[in-house]
C-alpha cells in the first residue's frame, strides 16, 4: 500500500498576546500509508489538536506554522502559506472533523443548505435532490433522521451536531480524514456507530486513510492501526497499536498506559508508579528532552540534549536517552 | 408564524405597552414637579417670555377647564391619559389657540422626511463600509476605522454648526437654514421641492454621515468577530467557496447590529431633532426649542409624548425584524429521536 | 497583582491607547489648568464685541466681548465635570443593579433586568427635557445627576452580562458554600473581574454624559448659571455667530466636543483590542 500522506518536520506555533511564542507543535514527522487509521495520544496540551489543524490545512491565527513539508496523496502542499493552496483541495484531499461541533455550525444556516453549499463549492453541477440523496444516506448510517436536514444547529444536542459535523466533514469524501477528538461528546452506541461508519468508509475505499486524534486510548485501541504519542509538542513514540500499549518504550509511554488501560495482568511487564507533575509551559519549554522533569528513568543526559528518535527491536520509534541507552546495550544501530 | 416567534412578539409587546405608561406618567408628573400652582408659575413664565394679559387669562381658563385643576391629581391624569387616546393635546399657550395637534401635524412630515431616510440609508451603508473593512483589512480598513470612529465621536449637531459654516457661510453654496426659502408657499409644484431640497442637503448630510460612520464602526467589530469564528473556519476547511462564507458572516454580523439599532433610536431621533434647531429647520426639533424658549407647556409635553410613541414604535418593529431574522427566535428545539 | 502588569505591558504596545490617552490628558490639563494659570475671570469684558483672533486674544472675542480662550478653558472645565459626576452615578447605579440582576438570577434578575429595559427603551431625551424643565434652574451638580440618572442602563446590562457569567464560576461557589453572604461575595469575587468593564464603561458614560449635555444646552436646557461647552454653542447659535461668520466662537467648541468624544472612545476601543483576544490577534497579524 502506498504512503498517502507525509508530513516532515512540522513546526507550528501560537503568537502570545506579549510577542512571544508558545511552540505547541516542535518538529514532528509523521507518514500515513493508505487505507491505514494512524492514531494520536496524548494528555491536554500536548499539541495533538494543533497538529491536527496543521495537517488538515485549517490552521488559523493566532497559530504560525513556521517550517515543515507536507505532501497529500502526492500534492505538495505549502503549509506555512495555507492561501497558496487551492480551494478545490480541502475537503477533498484533507478533510477535519474538528472538535467541538457546538461552534462549528453556523447558527443561522440549517443543515441541508449547509451540507448542500459545501457539496456544490466542489461538484458545481450536483442538483439538491443528489445533495439531499447523499445526506440522508449519511446520516442514516449514524442514526440521525432526515428531519436534521431542515434544521437549525440550535435545535439540536450535542450528541447530534457532532454526528452531524462527522457526517459533513465525509461528505467528500476526502482521501485524508483528520479527526479532532470525535467520539469525546458522544455516547457509547453513537461513539460506536460512529466507529463503524469510519471503519466501513475505509473498507469501501470512499475514505483514503484517517488521522484519529483523541486522549481516550481505549477508543484508539479498537480503530487505530498506529498510534503516536505525543509530549508538550514533541514524539514521544509511534508504533504498532497492541504493542504500544502492551510494550512501549518510552517512560511516558509507559506511565500514560499505566494510567489509563488496565493491561490484562499476563501482559503486565514493568511497573512504573503513578507520576505526578504536568506538562511544561510551552512558551519557555525546558533545554533537552521535554519530559525530563517528570520522568523516572531520567539521567544528567536527559535535560541537556534533546533525545533523538530510535528504533526499538519491536518496530516503534522513541524519542528517548534512556531507551536509546537500552539499544547501545543491545548493540543496535541506533537511528 | 410558528409558536416562538409569537411568544417573543407577545413578550416584547407586553413590555412596550409598559414602557409606554411609565413614560406617559412620566409625562404627566414630571412637570408637576414645578412647586407651586403650577398655572400660575405657568402663566407668569409665559407674560415674562412675551405673552399678553388677555392671552394669559384666556389660557388660564382654558388651562383649568380642560385638565380640571381643582380636581384631584390622579383625576387630572385619568384625564389626561383619556385625552391622549381622544387625540386631544391640548391647547398651545405661546400660539393659542392653535392645537397641539395641528402644529405638531405641520412640523412631522419635515422631521419624517429628513431622519427616515437619513438614519435607514445611513445604516445600510454604514453596516456595508464596516463589514467591507473588516474584510479587506490592510490600509482601507485602518483610516476606516478612525475616519469613522472620529465620525461617530462629533454629535450630530456640532457636525451640524461646521457644515453649515463651511458650506452656507464659507463657500454659500447652500442655504443657510429654514425648509424653503422666504417668500415661496409650500405646493407640490417643482419649483417648491427644489428649493426645499436645496434647503434639506446639509441637515442630511450632516444626519446620515454621522449615522454611517456609528455604524461602520460596530459592523467592523461584529465583522471581525464573526470572520474569526469557528465556523468560519470549518467553512473554509471545506473549500466552502468565499462568495458564501462572507454573505453568512455579514448576516450574522448584522444580527446585533439590528438589536444594536433599536437600542440606539433613542439617541439617533434626539440627535437629530436638536441638529434642526441648527438650521432653523421646521421639523419637530425646531417646534420643541420654541416651545421650551416660550414655556409653553402643552406644546412641550405634545411634543415629548410624539417622541416616546415614535421611538417606542420603532423599537417594536425593529425588535419584530430581528425576531424574524434570527432563526434562533423563530424556531423551537427539536427532540431527540 | 499580574494582571495589572499584564495590562500595563499591553497598553504600552498599543499606539491606540496611547494616543487617545494623550489627546484626554491633553484636554483634561487644558480644562483644569488652564484657568489656573490664565487667572481671568471668563465674564470679564477684555474687548470690542465679536473680535477675531490676534495675538494678544488668540481665540478672539465672544458677543459681549469676552475672551474666548478663557471661556472655552472653563467651558471645557465645566464640560467635563458634569460629564465625571454623571459618569459616576451612572456606574454606581448601573454597577449595583447590573451585579444584582447577573448574581441572583432567576426572577429577581429578570425584574431587574426588566426594570433596565424600560429605563433604556424610554428615551432618556424625554425624560431629560421634563426633568431640565421641573428644575427651573440648574447648577453642574444637577446637570451631572439628571444625566446619571438617566443613562445608567447601558452599564447595568453590560455588567449583568459579565456577572451572569462569572456566577458560574468556581470560587463563587466556594465562597457561598462557605458561608459567606451576598453582599461580601460580590464585592469580593465578582467585582474585581467585572473591574476592567467598569473603567471602560466609566469612559463611555463619561464621552455621552459631556455631548447630552452639549445637546440639552443648544434646547436651552444647559445649566443655567455656568459656561459648558454646550452652553457656548447654544450661545453662537442665539447671536448667529455662525451665519456672521464668527468661527472663533464656535469652532473651538464644536472641536473640544469631538475631541473629548473622540479621545474617550478610541480609548475604549483600544481598551477593548487588549482585553479581547480575538480583536488583539488580528491587528498583529496585519
Amino acid at each position: 500500500m502506498s504512503e498517502l500522506l507525509s508530513a516532515k518536520g512540522l513546526v507550528a506555533y501560537y503568537r502570545r498576546l506579549d510577542g512571544g511564542w508558545v511552540r505547541a507543535v516542535d518538529g514532528i514527522t509523521l507518514s500515513l500509508r493508505e487505507g491505514e487509521v494512524l492514531g494520536i495520544a496524548g494528555e491536554s496540551g500536548c499539541g495533538k489538536s494543533t497538529l491536527a489543524s496543521v495537517l488538515s490545512l485549517t490552521a488559523h491565527e493566532p497559530l504560525s506554522v513556521r517550517s515543515g513539508s507536507l505532501t497529500i496523496d502526492g500534492h505538495e502542499l505549502d503549509v506555512a502559506d495555507l492561501p497558496s493552496i487551492a480551494a478545490e483541495l480541502r475537503g477533498t484531499l484533507v478533510s477535519l472533523l474538528p472538535q467541538g461541533a457546538m461552534n462549528s455550525l453556523n447558527p443561522t444556516q440549517r443543515i441541508g443548505d449547509f451540507a448542500f453549499d459545501v457539496l456544490s463549492s466542489h461538484l458545481a453541477e450536483i442538483t439538491r435532490e443528489e445533495a439531499t440523496a447523499r445526506m440522508r444516506t449519511r446520516l442514516d448510517q449514524l442514526g440521525l433522521p432526515p428531519r436534521v436536514l431542515t434544521a437549525y444547529p440550535h435545535q439540536l444536542s450535542g450528541g447530534m451536531k457532532q454526528r452531524v459535523v462527522a457526517v459533513i466533514s465525509t461528505l467528500l469524501n476526502p482521501r485524508v480524514l483528520i479527526a479532532d477528538e470525535p467520539t469525546s461528546a458522544l455516547d457509547v452506541s453513537s461513539q460506536r456507530a460512529l466507529l463503524a461508519l469510519l471503519e466501513r468508509l475505509l473498507r469501501e475505499r470512499i475514505i483514503g486513510s484517517i488521522v484519529f486524534v483523541t486522549h481516550e486510548l481505549p477508543v484508539l485501541r479498537n480503530i487505530a492501526h498506529r498510534v503516536m504519542v505525543m509530549y508538550a509538542g514533541q514524539l514521544a513514540e509511534v508504533g504498532p497499536t497492541e504493542q504500544l500499549i502492551f510494550e512501549p518504550s518510552h517512560p511516558y509511554t509507559k506511565a500514560l498506559m499505566n494510567a489509563t488501560i488496565v493491561i490484562e495482568s499476563a501482559s503486565r511487564r514493568e511497573r512504573i508508579p503513578d507520576f505526578e507533575g504536568s506538562p511544561p509551559d510551552l512558551a519557555f519549554p525546558p533545554p533537552g528532552c521535554r519530559f525530563a522533569p517528570r520522568c523516572p528513568m531520567v539521567h544528567a543526559h536527559c535535560t541537556q540534549e534533546v533525545p533523538p528518535e530510535v528504533t526499538t527491536e519491536a518496530g516503534h520509534q522513541a524519542a528517548c536517552w534512556w531507551v536509546a541507552d537500552q539499544m547501545r546495550a543491545k548493540d543496535t544501530v541506533a537511528k | 408564524m410558528a409558536n416562538p416567534f409569537r411568544k417573543y412578539i407577545v413578550n416584547k409587546l407586553v413590555w412596550y405597552v409598559i414602557a409606554f405608561f411609565v413614560a406617559i406618567t412620566l409625562n404627566f408628573f414630571l412637570p408637576r414637579l414645578i412647586p407651586g400652582n403650577p398655572v400660575d408659575v405657568l402663566v407668569s413664565q409665559f407674560l415674562r417670555s412675551g405673552g399678553t394679559g388677555a392671552g394669559a387669562n384666556k389660557i388660564y381658563q382654558a388651562f383649568i377647564a380642560q385638565f380640571g385643576l381643582e380636581k384631584p391629581i390622579l383625576v387630572q391624569f385619568g384625564t389626561y391619559v383619556l385625552n391622549i387616546f381622544r387625540g386631544n393635546l391640548g391647547q398651545s399657550f405661546s400660539l393659542y389657540p392653535a392645537r397641539v395637534t395641528t402644529l405638531i401635524g405641520q412640523a412631522l412630515p419635515w422631521t419624517l422626511a429628513l431622519q427616515l431616510p437619513a438614519i435607514i440609508i445611513g445604516w445600510i451603508l454604514g453596516n456595508m463600509l464596516g463589514a467591507l473593512a473588516a474584510y479587506k483589512r490592510g490600509v482601507f480598513d485602518r483610516t476606516l476605522f478612525v475616519s469613522s470612529l472620529a465620525m461617530s465621536s462629533i454629535p450630530y449637531y456640532a457636525f451640524a454648526i461646521i457644515l453649515l459654516y463651511l458650506f452656507a457661510v464659507v463657500i454659500p453654496i447652500f442655504p443657510a437654514g429654514g425648509g424653503y426659502s422666504f417668500g415661496v408657499t409650500p405646493s407640490l409644484s417643482l419649483h417648491f421641492i427644489g428649493d426645499a431640497l436645496t434647503h434639506y442637503t446639509l441637515p442630511f448630510l450632516s444626519l446620515i454621515l454621522i449615522a454611517i460612520g456609528g455604524q461602520a464602526v460596530g459592523m467592523r467589530s461584529m465583522a471581525i468577530y464573526e470572520l474569526g469564528s469557528d465556523y468560519v473556519n470549518y467553512s473554509t476547511g471545506l473549500g466552502v467557496r468565499e462568495e458564501r462564507i462572507l454573505a453568512f458572516v455579514f448576516r450574522n454580523a448584522m444580527l446585533p447590529q439590528v438589536s444594536g439599532l433599536a437600542l440606539s433610536l433613542g439617541t439617533l431621533v434626539g440627535g437629530a431633532l436638536i441638529t434642526e434647531i441648527v438650521f432653523s429647520y421646521p421639523g419637530i426639533g425646531t417646534l420643541l426649542f420654541n416651545a421650551i424658549t416660550a414655556n409653553d407647556y402643552p406644546l412641550i409635553q405634545g411634543v415629548t409624548l410624539l417622541i416616546i410613541v415614535g421611538v417606542l414604535l420603532a423599537n417594536f418593529l425593529v425588535d419584530i425584524a430581528y425576531g424574524y431574522i434570527d432563526p434562533r427566535i423563530r424556531t423551537a428545539r427539536m427532540g431527540e429521536r | 497583582m499580574a494582571r495589572r502588569n499584564r495590562f500595563f505591558q499591553l497598553a504600552s504596545r498599543s499606539s491606540r491607547f496611547k494616543g487617545s490617552a494623550i489627546l484626554v490628558l491633553v484636554v483634561v490639563l487644558f480644562a483644569l489648568v488652564g484657568p489656573i494659570i490664565s487667572g481671568q475671570d471668563p465674564q470679564k469684558v477684555v474687548a470690542g464685541p465679536n473680535q477675531p483672533p490676534s495675538k494678544s486674544l488668540v481665540l478672539g472675542t465672544d458677543n459681549f466681548g469676552r475672551n474666548e480662550l478663557v471661556l472655552l478653558m472653563y467651558g471645557t472645565r465645566n464640560s467635563l465635570e458634569i460629564g465625571v459626576i454623571a459618569g459616576l452615578i451612572a456606574i454606581v447605579i448601573g454597577v449595583i443593579i447590573g451585579t444584582s440582576a447577573g448574581y441572583y438570577g432567576g426572577i429577581l434578575g429578570e425584574l431587574f433586568m426588566g426594570f433596565t429595559n424600560i429605563v433604556i427603551t424610554i428615551p432618556a431625551i424625554v425624560i431629560l427635557i421634563l426633568l431640565s424643565i421641573a428644575l427651573g434652574s440648574r447648577s453642574t451638580v444637577t446637570m451631572g445627576l439628571i444625566i446619571g440618572v438617566t443613562s445608567w442602563p447601558w452599564t447595568a446590562r453590560a455588567i449583568a452580562a459579565q456577572t451572569a457569567s462569572l456566577r458560574t464560576r468556581e470560587h463563587i461557589d466556594i465562597a457561598r458554600l462557605s458561608g459567606a453572604r451576598d453582599v461580601p461575595i460580590i464585592l469580593r469575587e465578582v467585582l474585581p473581574y467585572v473591574l476592567s468593564y467598569v473603567g471602560m464603561a466609566f469612559s463611555l458614560q463619561l464621552a455621552t454624559a459631556v455631548l447630552t449635555e452639549a445637546g440639552l444646552s443648544l434646547l436651552g436646557l444647559g445649566p443655567s448659571n455656568a459656561i459648558s461647552l454646550g452652553v457656548l454653542l447654544q450661545w453662537a447659535l442665539l447671536w448667529e455667530a455662525v451665519r456672521q461668520g464668527v468661527w472663533w466662537t464656535f469652532v473651538p467648541p464644536a472641536i473640544l466636543l469631538a475631541a473629548v468624544s473622540f479621545g474617550l472612545l478610541l480609548m475604549n476601543s483600544s481598551l477593548d483590542e487588549i482585553y479581547n483576544p480575538r480583536l488583539q490577534a488580528r491587528r498583529q497579524a496585519a
